[in-house]
């Protein structure tokens, strides 16, 4: 099995054997969990960007290059990780066998050297007589044991019971747990992506934008924002966001449902989660056009994009963008004028025109293009802009999560089966004594000596009551 | 509210507890044991019911949900399970001296809740991502397990004080302290019992993160740690099959993995991320 020679003092060296080794465990253990630490004291991924404005140049390329703004993707930490897979790999082939050994020797039943020196409170005498015992102890030892061997000696009659002999392998199933969550997570980001999309309220998109790459994704199907709702409570605080979604394949609506915050909605094998919301201008903006020299003042809403005639004839205007926040200078909208006669004049038209004008003197003056008075003889002002809402989502398809969720199943199991359960074994000899019946119990585990004692005492208690007390 | 008043004077029971149990270990009598494991009694009894007020306290404000949600909140808790599980460890050990090291855990989690100036003790409302049933069963297994780490922590530092009585030293205190094998046998048992808590724990995390997030693993600060947690704790159960791993290498390995336990439960808030109880 491990090739460890020793020639004249000089201990030949196996890779193998070193792999087997506890000790390599607990370093390796020892030493994800210290290199994690970095990961969680040196920003990562989005929050280095910060830390990059602070460093020279060159160092911050250095310390790139080491992947420490990416530590847990990095190479080295997925081989230290990777190095621990093969030594638990390694320790589990090289144990098993004499587990295997130890589950198939069954011991035998009558093994006089278990009995001798026993405390009072495990070998008594009984009034029963030696045949009637003997059912006895055998229905009360069947009931607690579901192995039970007997055989006669001359010494008398010997019983052996045992259960958990299963257990051995807990440990492997721990390991084998870890392994299968580890292939979880690798099949995962082979074969899965994670991507986020901003769907506006009633519009419908079927490309998500990859996290990692920011690469632009297709989906065989299109997804609609119906509509899209948050509610607060009253100190402020967000109490739920939800968006009603409408899946559409081949021209039809497939399915459609509410998303919330923790109840997802799978489609086709991808997952949408409810992650975030914001607001974008909406469809309809209220202008006010003020004519030079005249107290008229004609209000006005228009539909972006679409466009409506001047009050005096002089052409046509259309509203042609707009936006919550444009040039830090607030809520404006960009008007183009394509009058009857002349060239098109185009500019945009702030909400916030005293206060701009107020931090910013003569700016309308130099720069026509933001001049709200550009088109003579008009004045535009912006009352008001409708805004609507877009739905942030996550999406996501992971085939490795159901390896994981087994995973985890199997590590409870095991870990409850390795460090809770115990092999038992009890052996009981009826003999005929001087005084009569004697009965003898005896038994071992390999684990919880308290927790054996403790068995033992009540399986001898409960042989007495049953024993003392029965007809002879 | 009524609830976080009477939390605040069971703070005040938890110190008696831990003066009576005390008293015990330096005088020598066994009758301080007994009265502090009244005091104790009483004030894990006047506890529960202050928590069970709390929750019902939530629903007559309508936003009614577990008390296990917030920084204040997790904090008694984390009070009231280490009192359970200790009272659990007296009562099958028989053993008192064990209650003058888990009780300042228990008082200090306690005051720390009721008389920081950050922490508010107003009953809050769920924000989205924690309306979960999650929330309950990640919450209740973490904390159980951080309760077993911290009785396993005390073990090791009486284990360790143990180690500096001498027969010729004639300190009650450390006299009445249990051998060293018992208390090395009943760390372990601990750190055991922790070990599959903490699991349970970090695996309710991942599956209430996977279907809030879409994730059930991404690495952040809070995460990171508890898996740190596990990695040290996963190897002192391996040491323990390597020759010559008992006793001092063990305490101090205790010790060194509940100040993992610690950070992971404070230190990441200074951390931000996802998990940082410093944004409510």
């Amino acid at each position: 099995m491990t090739d460890r020679g020793r020639q004249g003092g000089v201990q030949s060296f196996s890779l193998w054997g070193a792999f087997t080794s506890i000790k390599l465990t607990l370093f390796l253990l020892l030493l994800v969990a210290v290199t994690s630490i970095f990961g969680t004291v040196i920003p990562q991924q989005e929050g280095a960007l910060e830390l990059a404005e602070k460093l020279s140049p060159g160092l911050f390329r250095f310390l790139s290059s080491l992947q420490l703004f990416d530590m847990y993707r990095s190479l080295w930490f997925r081989l230290i990780i990777g190095a621990l897979a093969v030594n638990l790999i390694v320790c589990s082939l090289d144990r098993f066998p004499s587990s295997l050994q130890r589950f198939r020797s069954v011991p035998k039943a009558d093994r006089e050297g278990l009995f001798q020196n026993l405390a009072p409170e495990r070998s008594f005498p009984v009034k029963t007589q030696i045949e009637p015992a003997r059912e006895v102890v055998e229905q009360v030892l069947k009931s607690k044991y579901r192995k039970l061997e007997t055989k006669d000696g001359d010494r008398g009659t010997f019983f052996f019971g045992e259960k958990g002999r299963y257990t051995y392998f807990g440990v492997y199933l721990v390991h084998f747990s870890v392994l299968l969550i580890l292939l979880g997570g690798i099949v995962g980001s082979l074969f899965g992506f994670e991507a986020f999309v901003n769907i506006p309220e009633g519009d419908g998109v079927s490309k998500v934008t990859l996290r990692k790459s920011r690469i632009s994704k297709s989906l065989p199907f299109t997804v609609r924002c119906e509509k899209f709702s948050v509610e607060f409570y009253p100190n402020g605080a967000p109490k739920e966001y939800r968006s009603d979604l409408a899946f559409i394949k081949d021209g039809k609506t497939a399915f459609h449902g509410p998303l919330r915050v923790n109840h997802p909605i799978t489609f086709e094998g991808i997952t949408f989660y409810q992650s975030s919301y914001g607001s974008i201008p909406g469809d309809k903006v209220r202008l006010s056009l003020k004519k030079q020299g005249t107290e008229e003042n004609l209000s006005l809403e228009a539909d972006m994009g679409k466009p409506f005639p001047l009050p005096g004839r002089e052409g046509e205007a259309v509203v042609t963008d707009a936006r919550s926040d444009f040039m830090k200078m607030g809520p404006a909208v960009h008007i183009q004028i394509r009058p009857t006669a002349g060239e098109e004049v185009h500019f945009w038209v702030f909400k916030n025109e005293k206060m701009i004008k107020q931090r910013f003197p003569g700016i309308f003056e130099r720069f026509p293009k933001l001049n709200p008075g550009s088109f003579k003889p008009y004045v535009f002002s912006l009352e008001n802009m409708d805004s609507r809402y877009y739905t942030g989502l996550q999406v996501s398809r992971d085939p490795g999560v159901i390896l994981v969720w087994a995973g985890f199943l199997t590590i409870v199991i095991g870990l409850f089966v390795t460090f809770f359960l115990f092999h038992r074994m009890v052996w009981v000899r009826l003999s005929e004594g001087k005084k009569g019946v004697v009965v003898a119990v005896a038994g071992m585990g390999n684990k919880n000596p308290v927790g054996l004692e403790r068995e033992l005492d009540s399986v001898a208690r409960e042989l007495r009551k049953k024993l003392d007390g029965a007809p002879s | 509210m009524l609830n976080s008043m009477i939390l605040s004077y069971i703070t005040f029971i938890y110190f008696f507890s831990f003066l009576f149990y005390l008293l015990m270990m330096v005088m020598g009598k066994e009758g301080f044991g007994r009265v502090a494991t009244f005091v104790t009694l009483m004030g894990f009894a006047g506890q529960t019911f202050a928590i069970a007020l709390r929750w019902i306290e939530s629903y007559q404000l309508g936003i009614g949900h577990a008390p296990l949600s917030n920084l204040y909140e997790s904090l008694i808790f984390f009070a009231w399970t280490i009192i359970l599980l200790y009272l659990v460890v007296e009562w099958r050990t028989k053993n008192r001296t064990i209650g003058a090291f888990a009780t300042p855990l228990a008082f200090l989690a306690m005051a720390y809740a009721s008389y920081s100036p950050g922490i508010s003790s107003r009953i809050q409302p769920l924000v989205p991502a924690l309306k979960s049933n999650w929330l309950i069963a990640h919450v209740i297994t973490c904390f159980f397990g951080y309760a077993a780490f911290g009785l396993a922590f005390g073990l090791s530092v009486m284990f360790l004080l143990k180690k500096i009585d001498r027969p010729k030293r004639n300190s009650f205190f450390l006299k009445i302290i249990p051998e060293s094998s018992l208390l090395d046998e009943l760390s372990y048992q601990m750190v055991v019992i922790g070990f599959l808590l903490l699991t349970l724990g970090i695996i309710t995390g991942s599956v209430w993160a996977h279907s809030a997030w879409g994730s059930y693993w991404s690495w952040d600060p809070k995460e990171t740690w508890s898996l740190i947690t596990w990695l040290v704790y996963a190897a002192l159960l391996h040491s323990r099959m390597v020759r010559g791993w008992r006793g001092n290498k063990l305490a101090a390995f205790c010790i060194v993995g509940f100040c993992c336990v610690l950070f992971t439960y404070f230190g990441v808030n200074y951390l931000a991320g996802l998990h940082s109880y410093a944004q409510s």
